[in-house]
């Protein structure tokens, strides 16, 4: 009796240990939830290119603060429960200066992939001590949407060229606000979080005019051609308005386009994008490695297969995610699947990206910014202390 | 005079102490011990609590195999005469990776380990600065600057700072600030909700009909989780459609909707009002408790000696309540003291209240060494309080 079951026994063990050789490794890929079918396509692409390693997406929580410190949490602990990581560009240094994330040069070397092959800005973010650490997940830019049915020619054409100031965008919207169903000029994010610092960078032309930018955006939030509760909008509530018809101008990053299309009762006829003034925040996520990861081949080979030209064009084409390597950029079957790249104004405004500070210790110096700026936008402070908080702040 | 405790009734009292010094002093001490540390997470170099050298082993190692990949190739372009300066360049290098490659993480450096280490940065440095003026060309040249610099950092000589962080403390104006607001908040929102409780537990302590329901009805605020509340109120007080503000504004108490949620001022009366709302039934609970238990005798006593309303509450009521309303002040004032829940909820931290401040000190920038400061400072603030109600309102009821 004891005979046979510790025969069944090895049996057992010798079927799941053959079991376990032929299953794919499993790697898991902790990103936030996609409203597009995007990221999932992407990951059943790559499984189903090759069979040693089987993505699992983790999903993340959709609050990016809430995420970032769900991850650091878990790596703080040594925890290799994540494999392949996404980060918002601004965190990427804060992760490298911690250790929490693996180096990847020699890796790219290996794979004969080249650092300037892929979005500058994203990879710039990236580098910490002459390092690379991250591969683009997507980028971002902030844009100016407009209504090219409210807007008249002319001032549609100085828009798009980027011919033009803060100021004559103020003028603008108070010119156009009303009409054509709007009750709104212009609308940004001015809420205190991580956006406000994203708007502050473009009005102050990223931090070279602190003082003229600052006074500008407080104009801004005072003229009748802004909600007088401009100061509570996040890209949500910037969406939500441009879309139903409510705002002739929006501060937004290229997902409004989809969701114009999606639920806008405006038509993406009716609208255009532009540069910002004073150059365009990049955003947008990375990719990287946990240090601790059991299996950084089989991540290196998935954010190998996402930068690939086969990952980039489902990536552009479900969910309508801009390229991370370059030659996709003015790639034909991109620029037919997505609409925008074929727009003056978006392509000028790839031109004059902007980074905002980059910093092993981002996020207190974001939250020094906010605490500077926000007050003063509010009323309750001058400007001159602001200006000497942010750079102070800056300094850091 | 009390009795002198014997050794077997201390034994039965050994496990509660044992639990006690678990669960409540090991925290306290061990966030005063990082109190003591320049604890930062998002620094390799500081984190953890290192009093000693030690090296950091794993990137050490790291950066020794990125010098050696430079060199690798940086070896068959040079000339003859200098390809034996960075074999042996190499050769220490890779010699130093093979040593440490295995660390996962920090290693204690004894005897001079830790000068050797140093002696071999500087003296690569100096080699590749030499090497840069004839090949400014090279891999080495280019990429060993910024990788030596990162191995100096590898060298962590410790970063025990003592009590200068309380002296930081001091000096920080943001910190004043948070007690500043935290005591505003406590202030107010304790003595209106003693007020407004007072006035719900006289009325719901009298027998009239229907008062079961009236009990309950009163207590609901207190029965939503706060996360709710709070987010019940930020609608409320929305700028656009929320009907307080627009209640608000009408009324002429606020100059417009979008205020209550954006300004200093408004966030903090905002956060008073839903503290109010919420927790004032549980201020009534506990002084209704304290009602219930004085003698209705008494009461009839001074109806029959001809006393008043005014005067049975101030000479019967008042007096004969004060030890549930110390606990009730006591509860309410720490509660309140310590608010996170709510304010983060409703406006994401303004006023930033002393919990606030800690949490994004510790949470939001990894700064556990500053954050643990903030968090024993309030700490002793709240033992502060406790003293202060103890000694004003219940000095009589610690003696008895």
């Amino acid at each position: 009796m004891k005979k046979t079951l510790s025969i069944l026994l090895t049996i057992a063990l010798a079927l799941s240990v053959t079991a376990a050789l032929a299953e794919p490794v499993a790697v898991k890929f902790a990103a936030q939830g996609d409203s597009t079918p995007a990221t999932q396509a992407v990951i059943d692409a790559f499984n189903a290119s090759q069979e040693a390693y089987k993505v699992e997406w983790v999903d993340m929580t959709n609050d990016s603060g809430a995420m970032r410190e769900q991850l650091t949490t878990s790596l703080k602990a040594g925890s290799s429960e994540y494999d392949i990581l996404s980060l918002d560009v601004v965190w990427a240094g804060e992760f490298a200066a911690s250790g929490y994330i693996q180096p990847l040069d020699m890796m790219l070397e290996d794979a004969g992939l080249n650092v300037a092959d892929f979005n500058a800005g994203s990879m710039a973010s990236g580098m910490y001590n002459g390092k690379q650490y991250v591969l683009p997940f997507f980028p971002d830019l902030g844009l100016l949407y407009f209504r090219t049915d409210i807007v008249s020619q002319e001032d549609a054409a100085k828009l798009v060229a980027g011919a033009y100031t803060w100021a004559d965008l103020l003028a603008m919207s108070e010119k156009y606000a009303g009409q054509g169903g709007t009750t709104a000029g212009f609308v940004f994010q001015a809420s205190l979080y991580e956006g406000l610092i994203c708007n502050a960078n473009e009005f102050t032309s990223n931090w070279k005019d602190i003082k003229g930018g600052l006074e500008m955006m407080k104009q801004f939030v005072q003229s009748k051609a802004t909600p007088d509760n401009i100061l509570n909008y996040t890209e949500g509530e910037t969406a939500n308005s441009f879309v139903k018809g409510e705002s002739v101008f929006a501060r937004n990053w290229p997902y409004q386009w989809g969701v114009i299309k999606s639920e806008g009762t405006i038509t993406t006829d009716q609208v255009a994008v532009a540069p910002l003034p004073g150059g365009d925040t990049v955003g947008g996520w990375l990719l990287a490695i946990n240090k601790n990861s059991a299996n950084p081949e089989g991540a290196f080979a998935f954010m190998q297969f996402l930068n690939s030209e086969a990952g980039q064009l489902i990536m552009s084409e479900q969910g309508g995610y801009l390229p991370g390597l370059n030659k996709m950029l003015t790639d034909e079957r991109i620029m037919t699947a997505d609409e925008r790249l074929s727009m003056v104004g978006f392509q000028n405004a790839l031109k004059t990206t902007i980074a905002r500070p980059v910093s092993a210790e981002y996020s207190k110096v974001s939250d020094a910014l906010q605490q500077a700026i926000y007050p003063f936008l509010n009323g309750s402070a001058e400007i001159d202390a602001t200006v000497t908080a942010v750079e102070a702040a800056l300094a850091q | 005079m009390q009795r002198r405790m014997t050794w077997k009734e201390f034994c039965f009292i050994l496990p509660l102490l044992l639990l006690v010094s678990v669960f409540s002093l090991y925290p306290i001490v061990s966030s005063f011990v990082y109190t003591l540390f320049d604890y930062q997470t998002n620094k390799q170099s500081k984190n953890a609590l290192y009093t000693g050298p030690v090296l950091n082993a794993s990137l050490y190692a790291e950066d020794c195999d990125y010098l050696v990949h430079y060199l690798k190739k940086d070896v068959e372009t040079v000339d003859a005469s200098d390809r034996a300066t960075l074999q042996t360049m190499m050769d220490t290098l890779a010699g130093q990776h093979a040593l440490y490659a295995d660390e996962k993480s920090t290693v204690t450096l004894s005897g001079d380990t830790g000068s050797q280490i140093a002696a071999l940065i500087a003296q690569t440095r100096r080699t590749v600065e030499t090497l840069g003026a004839r090949y400014p060309d090279l891999r080495i040249v280019q990429k060993a600057p910024t990788l030596l610099d990162e191995m100096e950092t590898c060298l962590i000589t410790g970063n025990f700072v003592g009590l200068s962080q309380y002296g930081t403390l001091f000096q920080d104006t943001r910190f004043g600030q948070a007690v500043g607001s935290t005591f505003l908040f406590t202030i107010i929102s304790v003595a209106l909700e003693l007020v407004l409780g007072m006035a719900l537990a006289l009325v719901m302590d009298k027998a009239i009909r229907g008062i079961g329901m009236v009990r309950t009805t009163a207590l609901i605020p207190w029965a939503i989780p706060t996360a709710v509340s709070a987010l019940i109120w930020c609608y409320l007080y929305d700028g656009t459609s929320g009907i307080v503000a627009a209640l608000f504004t009408r009324l002429g108490i606020i100059a417009s909707p979008e205020l209550l949620l954006t300004t200093q001022g408004g966030t903090m009366f905002a956060a008073i009002l839903a503290d109010v709302w919420k927790t004032t039934p549980y201020m009534a609970l506990l002084l209704l408790a304290g009602l219930q238990v004085i003698d209705r005798g008494l009461y009839e006593s001074s109806a029959i000696d001809g006393a008043g309303a005014v005067r049975t509450f101030t000479s019967i009521t008042l007096p004969l309540l004060k030890p549930s309303m110390l606990v009730a002040l006591l509860f309410r004032t720490l509660d309140a003291f310590r608010v996170y829940d709510l304010i983060a909820v409703l406006t994401k931290g303004t006023p930033e209240t002393l919990s606030i401040y800690a949490y994004k000190m510790m949470i939001g920038q990894s700064n556990y060494g500053y954050g643990s400061v903030i968090v024993v400072a309030m700490f002793a603030l709240v033992a502060l309080i406790a003293f202060v109600y103890v000694k004003v309102l219940g000095a009589e009821l610690i003696r008895e």
